[in-house]
């Protein structure tokens, strides 16, 4: 193996060609497309729409690195369990392009299929599960309410006395519950897409939105203006500050969300793990580190510190699943801002300006929303029509009165 | 009014909802004012009050009223009302008054349960619509506590975020916090023991449905200072 | 834990409080459209910078005012609600609709 290596580093293959275009090409003047947000919701809109629209003049434009945002700080839950037929439609069709996602890339994005359990500690959590399972199940997504027996063999070392404060009751179980790694979705995505002539640029800030006659003409950046056809913006935590730019007002609060892991075991946990009632998830990745994540933070913020009580609440909590991790020692714990829209559910389609699309409002729960949103968005940037699948999701719907409420279905924040 | 009298437990008209816990417990219990309480929990129970005790007097009378006009009504009835928030003043009747907010008061019994404030005002509150002055009866929506003795602010240390250092919290000083993570309203209260000592003491009110989780809170937090409950008896003694 | 200081408590944890969303002008129920009521009701400024917002010390349900730094985390200033809100606000519903 050492041979080979140093055979490849000889040959004329190394260095290998650029994955995504090189950071010294310019800005064009014009782009059909300018995508505002080079984290995995903008990349695979971009890769959808130069490999199954035929458009290829796109500029990715990110203020910081590709994926940097969310995409990196996510903790990869992929799931379709959710309560809402838009909402489980929409997620199901995500899980379904993931299974596929490392063959489509030719990259492997490293799918892990172990399923995932959702604790009840309540009455009303149990219907509510019943609810999300025959919902779940009408739908096509595997999701099963299961007992407390069963709970003990899929999860053999969590801990379930009888009399705790919050026994544990039920469980949904959701075989279709997967995790991937997060930053190889966005590079997979990009990769693809440069490889068709979309240009990523890093380190450039979109400053303003150039609108005129109600229509998008162009943007405004750090390194010069450009115009263009049409604009995306998939843009997470500064939803709101980017749409202003626009002059568009949304129903979105940005919120820290945290989560920390602890030093690698050797393999103790299957499946991931959720409890909306102590607050908590936990999960152990292929390396062995166990995932800690719970609830946002009490208030909103654009700053990306993390805090001591969020270790304090998040520890105590993974710890009453879990009590042998209480020597475990914690590696690293970080924030990332979300997105909250008031029924959890994102803000995807038209905006009140002609030609300027909207991906937002993602939240705690984008991630797994990655290929369908950027299929999807990819669509409608083409042929200027919401798909089916995200129509319910407009902006619009707000003044209709028809939120898509998925709060109870993403109250572990994931 | 306040003579302890020997009853079958179960035969009050009216109980804590510690009771279960207290009986747990191996308490003794009483009949006081009509009520059940525990008289006595163990033979050292004044020993206990110097040291750390908390003592349940959820059994004893309390009020409370509410509005922008709540202060000169109760002024009206003979109340001094404290100087400003969350400070407390002891009545010529022994009750204790506590502002918890310019418009909002709190009416503590004295522990001997000589006082007729709190049932008088009681009494004498009527629903007037050109009174901004609303009655806000805290006998079955709060559960309260006496904790006394010398090891307390050690222990409150460990439940709730205040300093309440000597120099930094003076007697008759209110705070409402969270102790144990449960709202609560800590009243400074210092006692006089039978033997003539005067030991640091605090009310703590909470919410009723949630005392047995305070309880079981303070217990744990008291046990490495070897605090224990301790009944009325001696308090009154 | 960060400190907040409540104007009727004084200094307290954070985690004493609920923060209670940005305070904004509410339109006349009588005279605004539907649109209007919704972007009052749904929609925010979520402002990155100084911003103007509601609190609750929720042991003693106080509802005061801050002034809060939403990019450095900063808490600049709180004060009684009664600065803004020195007047009474009445509702009268329109008949006969
Ligand atoms: C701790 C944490 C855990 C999470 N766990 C999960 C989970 O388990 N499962 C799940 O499905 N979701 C999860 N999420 C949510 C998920 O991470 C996000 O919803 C998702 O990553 C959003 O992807 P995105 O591509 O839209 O945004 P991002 O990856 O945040 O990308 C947005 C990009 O826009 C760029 N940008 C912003 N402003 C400008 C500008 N003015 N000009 C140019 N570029 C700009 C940013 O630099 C950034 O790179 C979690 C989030 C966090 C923080």
């Amino acid at each position: 193996m050492p041979f080979g290596l140093l055979k490849y580093g000889l040959s004329k293959d190394y260095p290998a060609q650029h994955h995504f275009t090189p950071s010294s090409t310019e800005l064009k003047k014009h782009y059909d497309v300018v995508i505002i947000g080079a984290g995995g919701h903008g990349a695979a809109c971009a890769y959808y729409l130069s490999k199954y629209h035929g458009v290829k003049n796109i500029a990715v434009l990110d203020k910081g690195y590709l994926g940097g945002g969310n995409t990196a700080r996510n903790t990869a839950v992929i799931r379709s369990n959710y309560l809402t037929e838009e909402g489980v439609s929409f997620y199901r069709d995500s899980v379904k392009l993931y299974q596929n996602l490392s063959n489509e890339f030719g990259y492997n994005i490293m799918m892990e299929n172990r399923g995932q359990l959702t604790l009840a500690h309540s009455d009303a959590a149990v219907r509510s599960f019943r609810w999300r399972a025959e919902v779940n199940q009408h739908l096509g997504v595997r999701s099963e309410l299961v007992d407390r027996q069963t709970i003990r063999e899929l999860v053999p070392n969590l801990n379930m006395p009888e009399d705790g404060r919050y026994p544990i009751m039920a469980g949904l179980w959701h075989a279709d519950g997967a995790t991937a790694r997060h930053d190889a979705v966005a590079w997979g995505y990009m990769k693809g897409a440069c490889e068709r002539g979309v240009e990523l640029h890093q380190l450039t800030e979109v400053e303003d939105v150039l609108i005129s006659n109600g229509r998008v003409t162009g943007v405004k950046t750090n390194r010069g203006t450009i115009n263009c056809g049409s604009v995306v913006q998939a843009v997470a935590g500064t939803s709101s500050v980017v749409a202003k730019m626009a002059g568009i007002k949304l129903p979105v609060h940005s919120f820290p969300l945290q989560a920390m892991v602890t030093q690698p075991y050797k393999p103790l946990l299957t499946p991931h793990v959720s409890s909306p009632h102590v607050h908590v998830y936990v999960h152990q990745t292929s390396r062995g580190e166990f995932v800690i994540g719970g609830g946002s933070d009490p208030y909103p913020l654009y700053n990306t510190r993390s805090t001591l009580d969020m270790k304090e609440s998040l520890a105590a909590a993974a710890l009453e699943l879990f009590p042998f991790l209480s020597q475990a020692r914690l590696m690293r714990q970080w924030a990332g801002i979300t997105d909250m829209t008031p029924d959890y559910s994102p803000i995807m389609g038209l905006s009140p300006v002609e030609n300027y699309y909207l991906d937002a409002g993602w939240g705690t729960w984008g991630f797994k929303a990655t290929p369908i949103c950027g299929q999807t968005m990819a669509e409608l940037v083409a042929t200027g029509k919401p798909p089916e699948l995200i129509k319910p999701f407009e902006l619009e719907r707000f003044y209709r009165h028809q939120q898509i409420n998925e709060a109870g279905a993403t109250a572990a924040s994931h | 009014m306040n003579e302890f009298e020997t009853t079958a437990p179960d035969s009050g008209l009216r109980r804590s909802q510690l009771y279960r816990t207290q009986q747990q417990g191996g308490a003794e219990f009483a009949s006081l004012n009509g009520a059940t309480v525990v008289k006595q929990f163990a033979a050292d129970d004044a020993q206990q009050l110097k040291s750390l005790a908390m003592v349940d007097l959820s059994m004893l009378p309390r009020s409370g009223f509410k509005g922008r006009q709540a202060p000169e009504w109760l002024t009206r009835q003979g109340v001094e009302i404290p100087a400003e928030p969350n400070r407390a003043t002891r009545q010529q009747d022994g009750s204790l008054v506590a502002s918890l907010s310019v418009q909002e008061h709190l009416i503590l019994s004295d522990l001997q349960i000589t006082a007729g404030k709190p049932q008088q005002l009681e009494n004498d509150w009527q629903m007037d619509a050109d009174t901004a002055c609303y009655a806000l009866p805290r006998s079955d929506s709060h559960a309260w506590l006496l904790l006394t003795g010398e090891h307390l602010r050690d222990m409150l240390a460990k439940v709730c975020g205040i300093d309440f250092a000597a120099e930094e919290f003076a007697n008759h000083q209110v705070a409402q916090t969270s102790v144990a993570r449960l709202n609560s309203i800590l009243i400074r209260d210092d006692v006089q023991l039978a033997d003539g000592s005067t030991v640091l003491a605090f009310h703590l009110l909470c919410d009723v449905s949630s005392v047995e989780f305070m309880w079981d809170c303070l217990q744990d937090a008291m046990d490495e200072f070897g605090g224990k409950p301790a009944g009325l008896a001696a308090l009154l003694a | 834990m960060k400190i907040l200081n409540c104007p009727l408590n004084g200094p307290r944890n954070i985690s004493e409080f609920i923060y209670g969303g940005e305070l904004h002008e509410m339109p006349d129920p009588n005279r605004c459209d539907s649109r209007e009521w919704v972007e009052h009701v749904y929609f925010h400024e979520n402002a990155a910078g100084i911003v103007r917002e509601w609190w609750c010390h929720s042991a003693t349900s106080y509802w005061f005012l801050a002034e809060r730094n939403t990019i450095t985390d900063e808490i600049i200033r709180t004060f009684p609600a009664s600065e803004v809100f020195n007047q009474r606000v009445e509702f009268t519903a329109v008949e006969g609709e």
